[in-house]
């Protein structure tokens, strides 16, 4: 909890400055997420970092036909 | 995946100060008792799950759910969804508000991340297609040497020149590219084309295993330029798989189907 509130209060006083519609800097050339694929290495990464994670996952298929998320 | 929210230039930006972790779902039981620990309902992993979490991965840092949707709001429904500019503002000033909070530790994090790889090559070749993407495989039959290029490979990997270009796997047994057609077994950087339906491959140059990092720049910036991505729409993939009888078994049951909320369509997000 008080991390939430930690992150929620620190998150209140970096809005001005992250407004990202105004943002004078530039985003990074690529324009692509890198994914780390399985959960055990990207944790490792995260703990060594000390970065947080953003987390997504789905399956690679519909209606059963692979190729596609 | 909702590129409407995971494309944006802003979150793109915002992801480099976070360690991204995107796994398949139903591929790996231990990830889904992970992936249903963040999000599920009624017990039932669902297809898609959306986090921030903290670094040690014990804390959601945001509400946890099928898709950013519902952390930052915009449209709920089936598939890929054009997201009112609104939410993907909030999501990347949310992820810079959370990057402030999380600065990382300084010079551990730059320049020795780990290659960015995924599980095996059945589900590597899989997400490849998926992603539309070239998949490059570290092949060598000795552990230390296989160790050895993965390494040199990653400082490649993470550079502004190819960080999100490509997908990464590990290999040291010939056997794993038995659906690759012209594979040599032979050590090297093995660059391949996915099939469409990414249950095939074909391999599109090789790089010599000797290569260092920095010598590994150009060769591989024209191994990865001879990939082809598909451009079926994505009606027209699912179609075409059909006819042609593509057909993927995940590795564990597909709860959301077994549960009757999931048809095997084309997942709510």
């Amino acid at each position: 909890m008080m991390l939430r509130g930690f992150i929620l209060f620190g998150f209140c006083l970096a809005l001005p400055l992250v407004s990202v519609g105004q943002d004078a800097e530039a985003p990074q050339k690529s324009d692509k997420i890198a994914w780390h694929g399985t959960w055990q290495a990207g944790l490792a990464e995260a703990q060594r970092t000390g970065k947080p994670i953003l987390l997504v996952s789905a399956a690679p298929q519909c209606h059963n036909v692979p190729g596609v998320w | 995946m909702d590129r409407s929210f995971l494309a944006d230039e802003h979150v793109i930006s915002a992801s480099r100060k976070f360690v991204c972790i995107r796994l398949a779902t139903y591929e790996d039981a231990e990830e889904n008792k992970i992936l249903a620990d963040i999000f599920s309902r009624q017990g039932v992993l669902e297809n898609t799950v959306f986090a921030l979490l903290s670094p040690d991965g014990k804390t959601k840092l945001v509400a946890a759910g099928r898709s950013p949707v519902w952390a930052f709001g915009g449209v709920n429904g089936p598939g890929i969804n054009a997201q009112p500019e609104i939410a993907i503002q909030k999501m990347a000033a949310t992820m810079e508000a959370i990057a402030l909070s999380f600065p990382g530790k300084g010079k551990t994090d730059e320049g020795s991340a780990p290659l960015p790889y995924i599980a095996d090559m059945r589900l590597a070749l899989n997400v490849s297609a998926a992603d539309r993407q070239p998949l490059v495989a570290v092949f060598a039959k000795d552990k230390d040497q296989r160790k050895k290029m993965e390494q040199e490979l990653a400082k490649v990997a993470w550079s502004d020149q190819f960080i999100g270009e490509a997908q990464y796997v590990l290999a040291g047994d010939p056997a794993e590219f038995k659906t690759i057609e012209n594979f040599e077994p032979r050590t090297g950087y093995v660059v391949i084309q996915p099939g469409t339906f990414g249950l095939t491959g074909r391999v599109i140059d090789v790089l010599d295993a000797e290569t260092n990092a920095s010598q590994l720049v150009g060769p591989l910036a024209q191994a990865l330029g001879k990939h082809q991505p598909s451009e079926l729409t994505y009606d027209q993939h699912r179609q075409a798989g059909a006819k042609a009888g593509a057909r993927w078994e995940s590795k564990t049951p597909n709860q959301e189907q077994g549960s009757g909320r999931g048809r095997g369509g084309r997942p709510r997000r």
